[in-house]
Order: structure tokens, then C-alpha cells, then sequence
């Protein structure tokens, strides 16, 4: 019996998950600025009021809702009628206010999951969750009981997180988050013949097999696309991906007009 | 009557009873004005005094007491969470419907006008 899943919504990027994530799982985004975490998470909430029936709920600690409707507006997606039609829901709080009310009996978050029956959650982003501790250890007890209160609600996360690192390898720091999710995806740029590409990896997701590929992905007007693995290159997590021997081979006997 | 009792009649005469009540003892200063639009715009908003006054562009100790003036007029929820002070919009329905009537007659440049004036008045 295959294990149930919850689709994003992205043909590629379901693939590349063997479904979609797992029901009631913790899943990270982490990406530089632009990368497209944000509409990632929209489209994976979007996906699941319109062809899941299943409501959402985007907890946003940054961005002003108006910025959620608009942005979403311009994938097609009319997240007012969603609101009206009580399958969504766009709260701004900060991380110190839904850490208490996740604590406490019938909290409002709670109480909202259970008016409009919500599924899945969007939390933008889990960056701002590093005010609450200097202390990584704390921090990341303070993530882990966050993300173990959304999980208890019955839904299916997909946290953002920024990397400030716009091309090359991710710092250390945020290798401690890796430990505590269930999956982690991520999305990255990379330099290829002088262009900047976007590049997707799914790293992990726990408790079942998953591609491995690098792809590439796009925003496009009707949201991510995730297109076919790098092909002729290596290093591309480096952000500056090198050709492979074969490729070189070809570029420069071959084909001489491409460069490496 | 003084030519200015004689402009605060003039003007309240053509206003909606409820807006008026509302801007002379409820929304009468230009933070809780735009505080009430702040909630109207983002309803589902839950946080501190804090995190609000950082969302509107304003300092906390300007935008507290007039959050909690709010609270106590109905216009917002307040509570307790963990040793915070907590402010939503209100859910009554008349109250919402109340704050969706008066941003609505905010659009109409002439209501402006006269609730500026009102509020100037009532900060006197």
C-alpha cells in the first residue's frame, strides 16, 4: 500500500518527492532572495484549496497579507475569493505570539484549523524565528516545539527560510534546521556561460525515497515550473558549476562556438 | 452660536449618525484612525503593541495607549498570551461591519474632510 501524499501542486517537483510530502510533516524551503519560496509555498497552498479541497492557512511574520493577495494575483490565483469562501486564511502575527498561542488549550490558531477545517500551512518566514533565541541550542528547541504544535494541529507545513548566500554553499548555521524538518528543499542560483539559472534539490525527506537530480526550475506566470536536470555540468550547489570532461570535451573540439 | 459651533453643526448634519459617533468618541485621534484601517486591511492580525507599531511605521509608545483605548471601546480584542499583551480586531459582527462602513466612506474625499475636522476638534 502506497504511503498517502500531499501534492504541491508542482508536476516536477511532486515527482521529484515520489507524490508530493507527507501528510502532517514539517517541510523547509530555503532559498536566497528571489529564488521563489514564497510562491513555492503559495502554489502548495493554492494547489490544495483548489484541487485538494483541502484549506490553508499562510502565517506570515514579514510580508503584509495585501503583498500575499497581489503577488498571488499575478499567478491567476485569487486568494481573496479563497479568504471569502473560508478555505484560507492570511494571518500576520510574529514568531514570540505564535509560539504562546501554540502553547496554550484551544489557542487561536487551533481554533482556526478547526473553523475552516485547514490542511496545510504556510509559515514565511521561519528566519524570524532566530529573534526569539541567540542560543542555537534554544532555538533550536524553540523550532522544534513550533514545528511539533503545527504537526499536532493535523497540518502540513512548508516553512521558508533565507539564505543570504546568493550563490555557493549554504553556511553552517542553517545546517542545524536540517535535523529537525522532515524534508528540505533547496532552491538555489547558479552561474552557467555567464547566465544565472535557478536550481532545486530536494535534500531529504524523511521517512521515504526521493530524486536526487538537480533540477531546473522557473517562475513562470502560472508559478513554478520545475524542468529537467542540469545535464554536462558538476559542482552546480557550488553556484558556479563546471562542465563535465565529456562536455568540455565537446565544447571545445566539438562545438567550438560554446564556452565553459 | 460661534461661527465655529455654527461649522461643527453644519458638518454633522449630513453625516451618518453611527460614523459620526464613531469618529468623535471611538477613531478621534489620526493613530487609532490608522490603526483601525491597519486591521480592517489585515483582519486576521494577532500580536503585541510591539510588532503593530513596527507594521505601522509608528513608535510603541505612541501606539500602545491608543491600541488599548481601542480594545476598550470594542474595536479590538485584547488578552494576556504568555505574559504579552495581545491585540486582534474585534469579531463582533456589528462592530466589523461598523469599520467596513467608515473605511468605505473614507474613499469619498468630502467625509475625509469632515472627519479631519471632527478629529482635530476632539484633539483640542
Amino acid at each position: 500500500m502506497s504511503t498517502p501524499r500531499v501534492p504541491t501542486g508542482i508536476a516536477g517537483l511532486d515527482e521529484m518527492l515520489h507524490g508530493g510530502f507527507l501528510p502532517r510533516t514539517a517541510n523547509l524551503i530555503e532559498g536566497a532572495p528571489g529564488t521563489g519560496k514564497s510562491t513555492l509555498g503559495m502554489q502548495f497552498i493554492q494547489h490544495g484549496i483548489t484541487s485538494c479541497q483541502e484549506p490553508g492557512i499562510i502565517l506570515t511574520f514579514e510580508e503584509f497579507p495585501q503583498q500575499y493577495y497581489q503577488d498571488a494575483a499575478n499567478f491567476g490565483w485569487d486568494f481573496h475569493a479563497h479568504e471569502d469562501s473560508k478555505q484560507l486564511r492570511v494571518i500576520m502575527t510574529s514568531p514570540e505570539v505564535t509560539r504562546a498561542d501554540l502553547q496554550r488549550i484551544n489557542g487561536r490558531l487551533e481554533s482556526l484549523v478547526e473553523q475552516i477545517g485547514a490542511k496545510r500551512i504556510l509559515v514565511d518566514s521561519l528566519s524570524h524565528f532566530e529573534r526569539l533565541s541567540a542560543d542555537p541550542v534554544e532555538l533550536r528547541r524553540l523550532t522544534y516545539e513550533f514545528i511539533n504544535g503545527l504537526k499536532r494541529l493535523g497540518l502540513t507545513a512548508v516553512l521558508t527560510r533565507e539564505n543570504a548566500a546568493l550563490l555557493g554553499e549554504t553556511p553552517d548555521v542553517e545546517e542545524d534546521l536540517a535535523f529537525v524538518v522532515d524534508s528540505y528543499v533547496l532552491l538555489r542560483y547558479v552561474e552557467i556561460q555567464s547566465a544565472v539559472h535557478k536550481a532545486l534539490l530536494v535534500l531529504k525527506l524523511r521517512g521515504s525515497d526521493h530524486d536526487k537530480d538537480i533540477r531546473q526550475y522557473a517562475i513562470t506566470a502560472h508559478g513554478i515550473e520545475v524542468r529537467s536536470r542540469f545535464e554536462g555540468t558538476h559542482g552546480i550547489m557550488s553556484g558556479t558549476p563546471t562542465m563535465t570532461h565529456a562536455e568540455a570535451f565537446a565544447a571545445a573540439f566539438l562545438n567550438p562556438g560554446t564556452k565553459g | 452660536m460661534s461661527d465655529v459651533d455654527d461649522l461643527a453643526t453644519s458638518l454633522m448634519d449630513d453625516m451618518d449618525p453611527r460614523l459620526l459617533n464613531l469618529i468623535q468618541n471611538r477613531i478621534n485621534s489620526f493613530i487609532k484612525w490608522d490603526l483601525v484601517r491597519f486591521f480592517h486591511d489585515n483582519p486576521h492580525t494577532t500580536d503585541t503593541a510591539d510588532s503593530i507599531a513596527r507594521y505601522t511605521g509608528r513608535d510603541v509608545r505612541t501606539v500602545e495607549p491608543e491600541l488599548i483605548e481601542l480594545a476598550q471601546d470594542g474595536l479590538l480584542h485584547m488578552e494576556e498570551l504568555s505574559g504579552m499583551r495581545v491585540f486582534t480586531l474585534a469579531t463582533d459582527p456589528e462592530i466589523r461591519q461598523l469599520i467596513q462602513s467608515f473605511i468605505v466612506a473614507c474613499d469619498d474625499r468630502q467625509f475625509r474632510v469632515k472627519a479631519i475636522y471632527h478629529v482635530i476638534r476632539n484633539l483640542r
